[in-house]
Formats: C-alpha cells, sequence, structure tokens
C-alpha cells in the first residue's frame, strides 16, 4: 500500500471517529436536555398539586391579601422560554415536549383562575392578565412578534400576568377555555380582563388595548 | 431537508483533508524532510528578480540577496527588468557593481519571458526566482539546495510569511501563508505540490529547458510550470526552514485583484491543459486527492458562504423585523441566561468548530516547523474574523471570470 493511501485511510479513520464523537455528544447533550425536561414536568406536576392545595387552604380561612395570590409568573415565564427552546431544539412533534407543553397550559390555565377566584374571594383587585393565543404551524406570520412584544411588557411590568397558549394544541381544558373566552381563529389573538382583540400591528397599539393607568411600573419614575 | 445538510459533506471533506495533513506530517518522508543535513557539494545557482515598476522594494529585495550565506562563486543574481516605466532600471544599476549582480533590460513582455531571459543568460545547474517585492532569510538558499540531492527532484519551494503585516487583512494573510507552509510540507512529503510560488522557488535549469521554459500560463506562470513539472513525472520539493517574507495587499480590492488571477489562473490551467491530471492515479496523491480537493474547497467555500449568508440574512431581519417597535433600551439587553439548557448544540456547529480548530493547530505546527519570529496570535484572530468571509469573494470572482472567460490585468 502507497503512504498516501495508507494516510488517506488513517485520515478516514480519524474522520469517522471524530464525527462520530461529535454525533455521541450531541445526542448526549439532546438527551440530557429530555432528562432536564422531564424534571420540568415533575416540577409542573407539584406546582399544579400546590395551586389546588393553596387554593383549597385559602378558601377555608380568612382572606389575607398577602397570602392570596399566586407566586408562579416568574417560573412560569422560565418553563415557558425553557419550553419554546426545546421545541425548537427537538422540534414541536417530539412527544415529550408535547406533553410538557400540555401540562405547561394546564398550569397556566389553572393559575390563572385561581388567581381571579382569590381576587374575587377577597375582594381586591385582580392583576392585568393577558391570554396569548398563538400557533407555530405557519399560519400565523405575526405571532412572533407580539410574543416579543408581550415578553417586553411582562419585563417591564412585573404585575403584568400574560398566559400563552398554542391554540392548536389537543388540550381539553385549553379548548374549554378557547370556548369560554369565545376566541376566534384569527392569530395572534389576546384576551386582556377578559376583552378580546386580534392581531398585531405595534406595541403602542397592543399597549392600547389595556385598561388605562395598568401599565404602570412599581416603582416611581425620577 | 434544511440548508445544513448540504454542508455536511464539505464539512466531512474539510475534516478529512487536514487529518490527513496531521498525519502526512507525521509521516517518515515528511520527518525525514525536516532532519535534512547540510548539503555536502553546494550546485551553482542563479537567482533571478523579475521586475515590473518595482522601484519601492526592488532595492532591500537585493540587499537580502546579497546577504544570502552561499559561496559567492557559486552564486549569480540576474536582476531582469520587463521594461519598467518607472525609477527600477537606475535602482538596479545601483547594484551593477557587485560580481555577482547582472542586470538584464529587456522589453515589457510579462513575467514568465523575464523569467526565460534570465534563464537563457545563466549555465547554473539551479535557477530561482525571487520576486522583487520578497525578501529572504541569510539561511535560506542553503536550506533550498539540500531538496536537490535526490536527482529526481525538478523544482523545490520555501516557507513563506507575510513581510511585516500591518493592518487585520495582512495579518489574516499572515496566518493563512503559515498554515500554507504546513499544508507544502505536508504536500511535497507525497509528491503532491501543484504551484512553485514567485517568492524563493527553484528548478533545476535542465529540467526547466527540457520543458521548454516558462509559459504564460493564464497570468499564473509558476503555477503552470509546477504543473508541467508534475505532468512530466518529477518530483517537487519543499523546504520548510528556507524563509522568505513577501509583501501582502493591504486593502481588500487588492486582494480580491490579487487572488482571483491566481484562482482564475489555476481554473484555466487545471481544467484546461492539465485537466488529465484529475483522478489520475499516476499522479498518486496530486491527481487522486490535492487536486480534487482544491477543486471541490472553492465550490464548497462558495456554497458555504451563501448558505451562511442567507441564513444570516434570514434570522438578522427577522430578529429586526421583531423588535421593531421596541424600545432599543430592552431591545439591547441581554435577556437570556447561561444555563448549559440553552448550549447550541448542532452538527453543523460542532464540525465548523473541529475545522477550525484543526485550522489553528495547522498554523502553529507551520510556524513551528518554520521556526518563523513574531506572535500568530492577532494573525489567527483575525483569520478567524475574516477569512471565512472574504475567500469567497475572490472564488465567485474568479469562477465567474472563468465562466464568462474574462481576463483581467495582472497588477493589483
Amino acid at each position: 500500500m502507497s503512504l498516501t493511501a495508507r494516510n488517506a485511510l488513517i485520515a478516514l479513520g480519524i474522520t469517522v471517529a471524530l464525527v462520530s464523537t461529535v454525533i455521541y455528544a450531541i445526542n448526549y447533550l439532546n438527551r440530557a436536555r429530555v432528562a432536564e425536561l422531564s424534571t420540568i414536568q415533575d416540577k409542573i406536576a407539584i406546582e399544579i398539586l400546590s395551586l389546588d392545595t393553596q387554593f383549597s387552604l385559602l378558601s377555608a380561612a380568612p382572606c389575607d391579601s398577602a397570602a392570596s395570590s399566586t407566586t408562579l409568573t416568574g417560573e412560569l415565564a422560565d418553563l415557558g422560554t425553557r419550553l419554546a427552546y426545546a421545541e425548537d431544539q427537538l422540534s414541536s412533534d417530539n412527544p415529550q415536549v408535547l406533553q410538557l407543553k400540555n401540562q405547561y397550559s394546564l398550569l397556566e390555565i389553572r393559575d390563572y383562575l385561581i388567581t381571579k377566584q382569590l381576587a374575587a374571594a377577597c375582594g381586591t383587585k385582580p392583576p392585568v392578565t393577558v391570554l396569548y393565543f398563538y400557533s407555530n404551524a405557519g399560519d400565523c406570520a405575526d405571532c412572533d412578534k407580539a410574543g416579543y412584544a408581550l415578553s417586553y411588557l411582562r419585563d417591564t411590568y412585573p404585575k403584568l400576568r400574560v398566559y400563552s397558549f398554542d391554540y392548536n394544541l389537543d388540550l381539553g381544558a385549553l379548548k374549554t377555555l378557547i370556548a369560554v373566552t369565545k376566541v376566534q381563529n384569527s392569530l395572534p389573538a389576546f384576551v386582556i380582563n377578559g376583552k378580546q382583540s386580534y392581531g398585531f400591528t405595534s406595541l403602542i397599539d397592543l399597549e392600547k388595548k389595556f385598561p388605562k393607568g395598568s401599565l404602570a411600573t412599581s416603582t416611581p419614575k425620577l | 431537508m434544511s440548508p445544513e445538510m448540504f454542508a455536511y459533506p464539505f464539512l466531512f471533506v474539510a475534516i478529512f483533508i487536514e487529518s490527513f495533513i496531521l498525519v502526512t506530517l507525521l509521516s517518515k518522508p515528511a520527518r525525514d524532510a525536516r532532519m535534512r543535513g547540510p548539503a555536502t557539494i553546494l550546485p551553482t545557482v542563479a537567482i533571478i528578480v523579475p521586475c515590473w515598476n518595482e522601484m519601492v522594494t526592488l532595492a532591500a529585495t537585493c540587499e537580502s540577496l546579497l546577504a544570502l550565506d552561499y559561496p559567492k562563486e557559486k552564486l549569480e543574481i540576474i536582476l531582469v527588468d520587463d521594461g519598467s516605466t518607472d525609477a527600477t532600471p537606475s535602482i538596479m544599476q545601483s547594484f551593477a557593481p557587485h560580481p555577482q549582480v547582472r542586470i538584464i533590460l529587456k522589453e515589457n513582455g510579462g513575467k514568465h519571458t523575464a523569467l526565460n531571459a534570465g534563464i537563457g543568460s545563466t549555465e547554473t545547474e539551479i535557477v530561482g526566482c525571487l520576486d522583487a517585492d520578497s525578501f529572504v532569510e541569510p539561511d535560506a538558499l542553503r536550506e533550498i539546495v539540500k531538496c536537490f540531492i535526490d536527482e529526481n527532484v525538478a523544482a523545490a519551494t520555501a516557507a513563506m510569511s507575510i513581510h511585516h503585516p500591518k493592518n487585520m487583512l495582512q495579518h489574516m494573510q499572515n496566518a493563512e501563508y503559515t498554515f500554507g507552509i504546513t499544508l507544502r510540507h505536508a504536500f511535497a512529503s507525497v509528491n503532491g505540490l501543484y504551484v512553485t510560488p514567485g517568492p524563493f522557488s527553484f528548478y533545476r535549469r535542465s529540467v526547466v529547458e527540457e520543458l521548454g521554459g516558462f509559459r504564460y500560463g493564464h497570468q499564473t506562470e509558476d503555477m503552470e510550470m509546477a504543473l508541467r513539472i508534475q505532468q512530466a513525472g518529477y518530483k517537487i520539493e519543499n523546504a520548510p526552514r528556507a524563509r522568505v517574507y513577501t509583501k501582502a495587499p493591504d486593502t481588500l480590492f487588492k486582494l480580491i485583484k490579487q487572488r482571483t488571477r491566481w484562482t482564475s489562473g489555476f481554473l484555466r490551467n487545471i481544467l484546461g491543459e492539465y485537466r488529465g491530471l484529475i483522478g489520475n492515479r499516476r499522479h498518486g496523491a496530486l491527481g487522486m486527492l490535492v487536486l480534487p480537493s482544491a477543486l471541490l474547497s472553492i465550490g464548497s467555500s462558495i456554497l458555504l458562504f451563501s448558505l451562511v449568508l442567507f441564513k444570516l440574512t434570514r434570522h438578522a431581519s427577522a430578529a429586526i423585523e421583531i423588535r421593531t417597535g421596541i424600545p432599543l433600551s430592552y431591545v439591547m439587553t441581554p435577556h437570556g441566561s447561561f444555563d448549559w439548557f440553552y448550549f447550541p448544540a448542532s452538527l453543523y456547529l460542532f464540525l465548523g468548530a473541529a475545522t477550525l480548530l484543526a485550522s489553528f493547530t495547522l498554523i502553529t505546527i507551520g510556524k513551528r516547523i518554520a521556526k518563523t519570529p513574531g506572535s500568530l496570535l492577532f494573525g489567527i484572530v483575525s483569520y478567524t474574523l475574516l477569512y471565512a468571509f472574504v475567500v469567497p469573494l475572490w472564488l465567485i470572482n474568479a469562477t465567474s471570470d472563468v465562466a464568462r472567460d474574462k481576463r483581467r490585468g495582472w497588477r493589483y
């Protein structure tokens, strides 16, 4: 065998070994990501149970305004970001991603309902709530823009509660929510404090849909 | 199918070629080449300096040749003026008193005619060429002549670096040239060289005359001569410690013009008269590996560049569209977290990183083999940031020129 042929064979072996290692490393990372998703799933299950328990405890006790609100907003946002990234990396057809999305949506609905019910029971003013319906099936050109604008509003106004739902998700509770809130299949769709609106043009137009004075920062402006 | 799928075969080939270079560097012929002892009998040598309007750098080039550590009676320096219109002839005359220097004045006919005029005027065993914008280390010639101990060696190349790189573009070229030192050294070990560059390449005079001297060669007479030598069945060697420094284009426009000439010359030679070398088993590594991969790299660079440009444009326009109307203070603030969960693990990214890492290794090896002084850090940074984006510019330009049969001027 010539020197060139021998070296080419060795180089081919190195290349195959390197590419195989890279493929293995990527699969390993994706497996670890899926394992992380399982942890998130468990966490969501516990949060759902916790919300139920919190509601039962508060409805049987004198109303305490300090305890009469859920504290899931930040966690929901974090879970939502992870879920969106996992969906992007592992595809939206991945069974685990779909299951997690169902559970996440369920948790959002529970948080939304309990927050509303607690405010009613205590007679306090409920926080401004946005139910945001999107689709990533390629039939919603403005959904990315609307999602980013809502992220901005949520980060800027911490008291604002934003719940995002994939309109096409096959989940009974979500279908019921869509029916109850009378949201049409014209996306992006928003239900802001119970009032429906459709489409996204700009942040300014979106802000106009909020009740007057509801978009105010918790800290006074200098 | 995602656009990345097109990139995978090319990334695979790039890693394969880099692995081949690394393995070849460790092979016995390359090790022996690095361990070559001094030549016991020094041949007579003529160094031809073809000049056309080289008044700025010619004097320094001549000074560096006169400082070569080589017996004066065995070294001729032939300055050939190819019809310059500036002060080049008078600068040449200032070196006339040196007994080693001979001056030839002729009408402009192109670099190949200047080289042939020089070769025709000498009887030395070895003839070499040094571009008038290049400078050599004193021991460079002694390193070169070692290669000619083997009777079958018809030509030998040196280790080129950029002379005093100043801006980012020149530092990038310096890293690229250092990569070239490794590449040339490895490919010479398997007789796979297809170019004997203008800065300090040497030839056995008898072989050059047997092959009919230099030709126009589509403005790449050095490549054409190397291909002809290979076609005739001779060997082209490399002296990795024969250091030569050459001036580099300092603007993108000049660089693109220079490289367009080189690339279109390569394509015209290799797809024309020397097509028979491609895939020819008789020519071993050159025919089966080096030339096919050189051709493939032109196609793959253009494709990968287009792919990256397409993806970047798409992502950038989507990102701008999404952020339109949102306060800049929010848009400019990073909102992600440094959690491992968000690590972008894609085959495309990993293979690209492996290719780049291997390139850094080969650049570092080149610097060590040639014992090139100075730091290459800025060169490697410039190479990483610029190279992948500027190379496709001249590749596209050259490919388009060849496809449309467009000819450009020689000078940059």
